[in-house]
């Protein structure tokens, strides 16, 4: 069999941190092969070097055994590669037929008819079929995916991308369109899916290339392999420090989670019977591949989700607790998106300072802003991990972003805490950052609070945590007793194949 | 202020100077009238005074909602809808006591005129640009029809009946100048606005809304709740500014009551940008442009050239604002 595509000794750096470093892949014609890896294992980065979205600081790619150098993605599409991105490119307000033309129209005039005869029979060849002049904002995800695959087809690729296909689609769309892929490998196409979830790779795929940390740590034929060791593969045995913490003391449950479903934003059930209990003195880590329900997950804690049934208990409140309440008795956050969520960027680090306890003690008195109370405040918890700012009455936006972290963390643990809720808490810090934060949360859960992260990296629970819980495909999975750290026994349920 | 703005004043006033060279008149002439006409004497000074008026407050309307992220086109139709309530109750109850009830019609009417705009944004995310461009229109031909017909005065004109002397906002006269105690009330305004944004946790509530609403929702802020409650109280401010042109300098509502001090109201707020405060110089600007415009016309110079300068003075500003946005997105 002949190579489809081989990258050879692909180096990628951003700036200190190295993306990929001489990471090699070679994919055989007619196949699908898996590439897995935690996140910002270099994954993603090493799709877009392939797809000509970026380019590599050293190495080589060959496609169909010819060296090729894509400077943008015009020249992948013109060699064949294409690739559809998790977030999908459809056009919502165009009809399905203007989304497969565009950009790659057929003529300065675009001849409707035609089109519509050569997509029809892409589509009779894939088994799909359109309603051509439907508006695409009207397909289901699963019918937008399959637009994406046409889409690839109607500019010949041959070899195809897919970045978390399945990640939006529900487990049956995602069996169908695996047939569908495995039709297109039949009509002599090459497909490289990129995937978090271990079924699909065992099910469907012939190769499995694994990625940590930007390098190649195996390169294997599914047949060789299970989920176990390919879980074990993609954590990684990386040794861990001595852990942090001490015997907990534990006290009351604080906050209490009981066959919570939630639904996004799409009406697909992004929360599937969630039971979750924290104490106070103890620190949960909660694992899980991005997508997974986290966000709606923090978002029915702080009470701003759509609840379908269950409820979440913060403290000795309802579950029908407004925001503002929630935060009354001491729920804290440190959002997973700083910039939308959790900071007004043209206001200074002593507004800031107040977003979220803008009606607690020291900021507010009554319903008047303290704002030498509040001046204070900012002071404390700049100074708390060492914020490098230029004055606090500068905008926040003038700080770095790690720098923006410090801060937001600090307001979060600064502010008699009783519920912590922190989504990677220490995202763009450094070691003696994520050391100095995480120290923090260990400070506020001796004196009686709890604390939930939540963390795409699974090291850095074990590490800190005093237990981590899975958190896949919408359900909470706790390991048995004993195993509660156990690396091997969390890795597999967090990618759903214990 | 900043800089900005001076470079703009300054900008505007060079612009001017061009179209009234390209209208056939010295510059020189046509500036030393305008600004006899509009500073030069006590009589003057109070035109531009009347005029800056309604400005203010209406501005006061604009940046309410501006700063809780709405942008209230709507201030026209709330400024007619409140005079013509303040005409109707000044008639109908004459006298202090109802000057009162006038002003708290005036403001009510603003009020409820906001309102469905500030539901449809707040439940519907229907945008408030839209819904508040139609409520104009159909305050404009609601208030015509009423002026035509339910409330016209006996007699030719489409005009209510004149307020009684007694219905009527005082004025005090300082150094020969006549000011309606309106326009100290419109300052005072500001600096209550500028201590409330800065010093309430409801000022603050309002202003996290309108710079990041997700943010906003995060730390607890009822947000939906916030911008009803921001285009209510614009709208009920916008109303205020009818019920003073009515009360304090017209004593009557009649047909194309407003020569535009809504949309004028969008350039003061933005002019005056982050800053409560500086609506004060912002709407004096607009005033003497607006008084200006007429003395102009005596000398021969059509009245549209102070629009033009107020129409470029708005779109700069608007574009700076837009600028920082970009920025710091």
């Amino acid at each position: 069999m002949s190579l489809a595509v081989s990258m050879a000794g692909i180096t990628k750096k951003f700036g200190s941190l190295t993306a990929l470093d001489s990471v090699s892949l070679n994919v055989q014609a007619g196949t699908i092969h898996a590439i897995v890896g935690e996140n910002g294992a270099g994954k993603t980065t090493l799709m877009r070097i392939l797809y000509g979205g970026l380019a590599a600081d050293s190495g080589a790619i060959a496609i169909d055994g010819n060296s090729v150098q894509f400077s943008k993605s015009r020249d992948s599409i013109a060699a064949g590669v294409g690739m559809v991105s998790q977030h999908y490119a459809i056009i919502p307000e165009l009809s399905c037929i203007q989304n497969l033309l565009v950009g790659a129209e057929n003529g300065t005039i675009i001849d409707y008819h035609a089109a519509i005869k050569r997509a029809t029979e892409l589509a009779a060849r894939m088994g799909f079929a359109f309603d051509w002049h439907a508006e695409a904002g009207t397909l289901s995800p699963a019918a937008a995916q399959k637009l994406e695959i046409l889409k690839l087809l109607w500019r010949n690729a041959r070899i195809m991308i897919l970045d978390e296909p399945t990640a939006m689609l529900s487990p049956h769309d995602s069996e169908n369109l695996f047939e569908s892929i495995q039709k297109l490998v039949e009509l002599g196409s090459t497909v490289i899916l990129v995937t978090h979830r271990l079924p699909e790779v065992l099910d469907y795929c012939s190769s499995v290339t694994v990625l940590r940390g930007g390098k190649v740590v195996a390169d294997l034929p599914v047949s060789e392999t299970d989920g176990a060791r390919l879980a074990e593969l993609i954590v990684g045995e990386a040794l861990v420090a001595a852990p942090l913490r001490t015997s907990p003391n534990l006290g009351p449950v604080v906050l209490e989670i009981s066959s919570l479903v939630v639904v996004n934003e799409r009406g697909n059930e992004a929360l599937k019977s969630v039971d979750l209990k924290a104490r106070t003195g103890e620190i949960i880590g909660i694992a899980g591949v991005d997508g997974s329900g986290q966000r709606e997950l923090v978002q029915a804690i702080l009470g701003t989700a759509k609840v379908k049934s269950g409820s979440v208990r913060v403290a000795n409140l309802d579950s029908a607790a407004t925001t503002a309440q929630r935060l009354a008795v001491g729920l804290r956050l440190v959002p997973e998106d700083r910039h939308e969520e959790g900071v007004v960027e043209e206001w200074s680090l002593e507004e800031n300072a107040a977003l979220g306890l803008q009606r607690l003690s020291p900021c507010a008195v009554g319903s008047t802003v303290d704002i030498s109370a509040r001046r204070g405040f900012a002071q404390r918890i700049a100074d708390r991990f060492g914020t490098r700012h230029n004055g606090l009455k500068l905008p926040i936006f003038s700080l770095s972003g790690g720098n923006q972290q410090r801060f937001i963390a600090a307001r979060a643990l600064g502010c008699d805490p009783v519920v912590i809720i922190a989504f990677q808490p220490a995202r763009g810090l450094d070691i003696k950052g994520s050391a100095d934060v995480y120290a923090g949360i260990r400070e506020a859960v001796q004196h009686g609070a709890t604390a939930l992260v939540i963390s795409f990296d699974l090291d850095e629970l074990l590490v800190y945590c005093d237990r981590v819980v899975a958190i896949c495909n919408g359900t909470i999975s706790v390991p048995p007793a004993g195993l509660e750290l156990d690396r091997a026994t969390v890795g597999k349920l967090m990618v759903g194949t214990a | 202020m900043n800089w900005r703005l001076a470079a703009l004043c300054i900008g505007g006033v060079a612009l001017l100077a061009v179209l009234v060279i390209v209208a056939g008149v010295s510059p020189l002439e046509a500036a030393k009238s305008l600004f006899s006409g509009t500073l030069g004497t006590p009589s003057n000074i109070a035109g531009t005074l009347r005029e800056t008026t309604p400005l203010l407050i209406a501005g006061i309307a604009v940046f309410v909602a501006l700063r809780a992220g709405l942008f209230n086109i709507g201030v026209e139709g709330q400024f007619l809808v409140g005079a013509m309530a303040s005409a109707v109750i000044g008639l109908r109850f004459p006298g202090p006591g109802g000057v009162v009830l006038a002003i708290l019609g005036g403001m009510g009417a603003g009020a409820l005129w906001a309102l469905p705009a500030g539901l449809i944004k707040a439940y519907r995310n229907g945008h408030e640009v839209i819904t508040t461009i139609m409520l104009n229109t159909v305050a404009d031909r609601f208030t015509s029809a009423m002026v035509s017909g339910p409330i016209k005065a006996p007699g030719g004109n489409t005009s209510t009946l004149p307020l009684t002397p007694s219905t009527s906002i005082p004025s005090i006269t300082i150094a020969g100048v006549e000011i309606s105690t309106a326009l100290f009330f419109g300052v005072l305004a500001t600096l209550g606005l500028a201590w409330w944004l800065r010093h309430m946790v409801s000022g603050y509530e309002l202003e996290a809304t309108g710079a990041n609403r997700t943010a906003a929702k995060y730390a607890g802020i009822e947000t939906r709740r916030v911008t009803v409650q921001a285009m209510v109280i614009s709208g009920a401010i916008a109303g205020l500014a009818g019920s003073v042109q009515v009360l304090a300098f017209e004593h009557r509502f009649y047909a194309g009551f407003s020569p535009g001090y809504g949309f004028d109201a969008l350039g003061v707020a933005l002019l005056a940008a982050s800053q409560a405060v500086a609506l004060v110089p912002a709407a004096l600007l607009f005033g003497v442009l607006a008084k200006g415009a007429t003395v102009l016309q005596i000398d021969g110079i059509p009245k549209g050239i102070t629009t033009v300068v107020l129409g470029v003075l708005i779109l700069v500003a608007a574009a700076i604002r837009y600028r920082r946005a970009k920025a710091i997105a």
